[in-house]
């Protein structure tokens, strides 16, 4: 977007200031405003101006004291820097190779042979052949994580049969986080700046460790069918960057953009980073790398938590007791009730009870002097099995991550307030609730950020701001006998709310935690205590709180959600009323783009009833 | 497969140095690191990540020169819970990568599995079983196997 604009004045500017390299091959665009040379610079036109600023925020990245600022004097360095005499890993070549490349090319310069010992080593030793976009999903209990993370992982040669992917490289860009910083910390220093982006490299095991064990989050990785010299100036760029500063930012430039960058070096014609515009959102950074048909084959890890209860949900249920048993204490593992069974079975039920017992001292704390000892004894046992395979993989889930619905949502809706008619209208910029299509997302999961609500009331011609949210996450985990997650939400923002005389505009506050249980396999029945803040002069005593609580019934499928309840709140300081409500909302989901949406709700508060229903399309792009 | 295995050494342990090469993994050592061996079992991370250490005990491995047993023995200690799950079940991507990183061959890999999972309760004989001692064990194990012997030569 940003560039055609752009493009226009800087292109009569060049042509008023004669262009050092009238030589280039293409009459067109001068070099130092080719994509390539743009993107190898990690420029970006101003918001001002018709200059480029580039986004490393590291000295050591340019050649040119002006490189910051201009992709000319850039260029013009780097082209005089490789051409200089010499070699060594200190020569501007050793330091530059894809720049060197690029340059090599667009000006058909040939350069004498030169050793790069560090750099050489370094490729050899990552020997890569292929190169995998991992992506990682989100997981419900951390805010940080719900927008996924991906990172790349550099495949060696497929041809040698010993080779196994868990020793490969992975590189990762992520936010340089010191370990002390709190989760709101670390969320405000994401958005506002504040952290060092570093690029990493580590072997794909320790991502494992650090994903599928230790957060739980399932793994999809994408092997793009980019060539070996696409591969090879992926990595020379890799290269350059390695150790260089770039600040980081949770919404742009975060994890997910970073490598964008990369993809779009090995191959311009991607132009990934066009796709971006306000933020860069890894589910939706991987449709865009899908879409541009860069990818060749699709492979899915599951996580440690979804293999474990995979495991324990195919067992029978006498045998899921008897696990349950083992993993409490209650019965040995070479006890008589697990002799009796089959070899085959008695595998499965240790297996099933080991995952368990490990997933629950990483998850959940378990004392070590409990669960080592009995952990040694489940393997111990299992070890005198013999010819009776690991347990079976989950099955990989029919929609994967990337193909659930886009994450931004326009809605229009009509409706009424206590018989007076509005239309909405909605901006939800991302990311899911629970009514949207669940395919492709966490069941019972929620995440709202800067979503607008606006009512034309037009009985009186009146527009008004209804609601306003900052941050709304939601997590519904169902418990059963062998996980027992907190259910909990959290929310800010301003909304409408009822002083008895008006409804007025006001910042609030609400939480709560509870329990949710499974009643089918797509219904789950939830209960929370609630909490709730509101602070405005409106109000009596300038703030009010309520206590309250909410329970409910969900039902996801793929045709259609729905949401049922009674919640109410003991509004405590200002008013002194209950406010008591029961609830439905349901969506039908027409593929993934559109959703027809109804909800109503019928109120009792400042003794009086009043209903809200409204209906209406969820546009999802 | 020879760069792959100097690609898990080198990269694995990017803040790892050297400190006396030619005389085993107990002479590397993490930077700032604390000295505690990992445990084998349920050595909970507690979510924290990047910190763990690389203390391997020495014992006839003290200086093991088999560059392929110090691969592995790196692996075993980030991974050690996930080795021992695969061991007693004779099969599994871990144990998978055990034998890439000593290189055996494709046709000794059933032999290889078998034996781990038959000697399980030697090569762990305790809960306590440090990553160090079960590395110890095995290579005792394979040097009085005939054919895989030869992947644990020094």
């Amino acid at each position: 977007m940003g560039y055609s604009l752009r493009i226009g004045p800087a292109l009569l500017w060049l042509a008023l200031t004669v262009s050092g390299h009238a030589n280039s091959a293409s009459g067109g665009s001068p070099p130092y405003l080719d994509p390539a040379w743009l993107t190898l610079g990690h420029y970006h036109p101003d918001t001002l101006g018709d200059s480029y600023t580039s986004q490393a925020d590291d000295p050591a990245f340019f050649l040119s004291e002006n490189g910051k600022q201009s992709p000319r004097a850039e260029l013009e360095a780097t082209l005089s820097a490789i051409q200089k005499p010499g070699g060594g890993d200190e020569h501007a070549r050793c330091l530059y190779p894809a720049r060197t490349a690029w340059l090599q090319k667009r000006f058909n310069l040939s350069l004498p042979a030169i050793d790069c010992p560090e750099y050489q080593e370094w490729k050899d030793t990552l020997s890569t052949e292929t190169v995998t976009l991992v992506f990682a999903a989100s997981y419900l209990n951390s805010p940080s994580s719900m927008f996924g993370h991906t990172f790349l992982r550099l495949d060696p040669p497929q041809d040698d049969e010993e080779t196994n992917l868990l020793l490969a490289s992975t590189i990762s860009y992520a936010a340089d986080a010191a370990a002390h910083d709190s989760e709101i910390l670390f969320a405000y220093k994401g958005i506002f700046g504040g952290y060092p982006g570093i690029t990493t490299i580590q072997p794909y095991y320790e991502k494992i460790r650090l994903y599928s064990d230790i957060e739980h989050r399932d793994l999809w990785e994408y092997t793009l069918n980019l060539n070996q010299e696409e591969v090879d100036l992926m990595l020379a760029h890799a290269w350059e960057i390695r150790d260089r500063n770039f600040d980081y930012y949770f919404f742009d430039e975060n994890c997910a953009y970073r490598l964008l960058a990369l993809i779009d070096v090995a191959r311009p014609d991607a132009d990934l980073l066009s796709e971006v515009s306000t933020h860069a959102i890894p589910s939706d950074t991987v449709r865009w790398v899908v879409d541009k048909d860069l990818v060749s084959t699709i492979n899915y890890r599951p996580s440690a938590a979804t293999s474990v209860a995979y495991s324990l949900s195919s067992l029978p249920d006498s045998q899921q007791t008897l696990a349950a048993a083992v993993a409490n204490g209650y019965v040995a593992a070479n006890a008589d009730e697990l002799q009796q069974l089959s070899a085959r079975e008695r595998a499965h039920v240790l297996d099933a009870t080991y995952d368990y017992v490990r997933y629950q001292s990483e998850a959940e704390g378990w004392p070590r002097d409990i669960a080592a000892p009995l952990s040694h004894e489940l393997l111990r046992e299992r070890s005198s099995i013999d010819n009776v395979g690991s347990p079976e993989a989950p099955p990989k889930p029919a929609i994967r991550d990337d193909q659930g619905h886009d994450t931004f949502r326009l809605s229009l809706a009509g409706g009424q307030l206590d018989h007076r008619e509005f239309t909405q209208i909605t901006l939800r910029p991302a990311y899911h609730d629970v009514l949207d299509p669940p395919a492709g997302y966490r069941s019972g999961a929620q995440l709202q950020f800067l979503r607008l609500d606006a009512r034309y009331y037009t009985d009186n011609d009146e527009l008004q701001l209804e609601q306003l949210t900052g941050v709304e996450i939601r997590s519904l985990s169902p418990r059963n006998q062998f996980f027992s997650p907190l259910s909990w939400q959290v929310g800010f923002g301003g909304r409408r709310a009822d002083t008895g005389t008006k409804r007025v505009l006001t910042p609030y506050l609400e939480g709560g935690a509870g329990g949710s249980w499974r009643v089918g396999p797509q219904t789950q029945l939830f209960a929370l205590a609630t909490a709730d803040l509101e602070i405005d002069d409106d109000l009596r005593r300038g703030y009010d709180a309520a206590p309250g609580a909410d329970i409910g019934l969900l039902h996801q499928n793929s045709q259609f959600s729905l949401m049922a309840g009674a919640r109410t709140k003991a509004w405590i300081v200002s008013s002194q009323h209950r406010q008591d409500q029961a609830y439905i909302k349901a969506n039908w989901h027409i593929g993934r783009k559109f959703s027809l949406f109804t909800e109503f709700t019928r109120e009792d508060h400042y003794d009086r009833y009043q209903s809200t229903w409204q209906a209406g399309l969820h546009a999802y792009f | 497969m020879k760069k792959l295995i100097a690609g898990a050494i080198l990269l694995g342990a990017s803040s790892m140095a050297f400190a006396q090469p030619g005389c085993g993994v107990g002479a590397m050592i993490w930077k700032g690191q604390s000295g505690i061996a990992p445990h084998v079992l349920a050595a909970t991370t507690n979510g924290t990540f990047g910190n763990q250490t690389f203390g391997m005990t020495t014992g006839t491995l003290g200086c093991q020169t088999n560059a392929s047993v110090q691969s592995m023995a790196m692996y075993m200690d980030s991974n050690i819970d996930k080795v021992a799950r695969d061991m007693s079940r004779g099969s599994g991507e871990n144990i998978d990568t055990l034998a890439v990183l000593l290189g055996v061959d494709e046709a000794d890999r059933g032999d290889f599995r078998k034996v781990l999972q038959d000697n399980f309760a030697t090569i762990f004989p305790s809960s306590d079983t440090t990553s160090g001692e079960a590395v110890d064990a095995i290579v005792a194990l394979l040097e009085k196997n005939e054919s895989l012997s030869k992947y644990v030569a020094a």
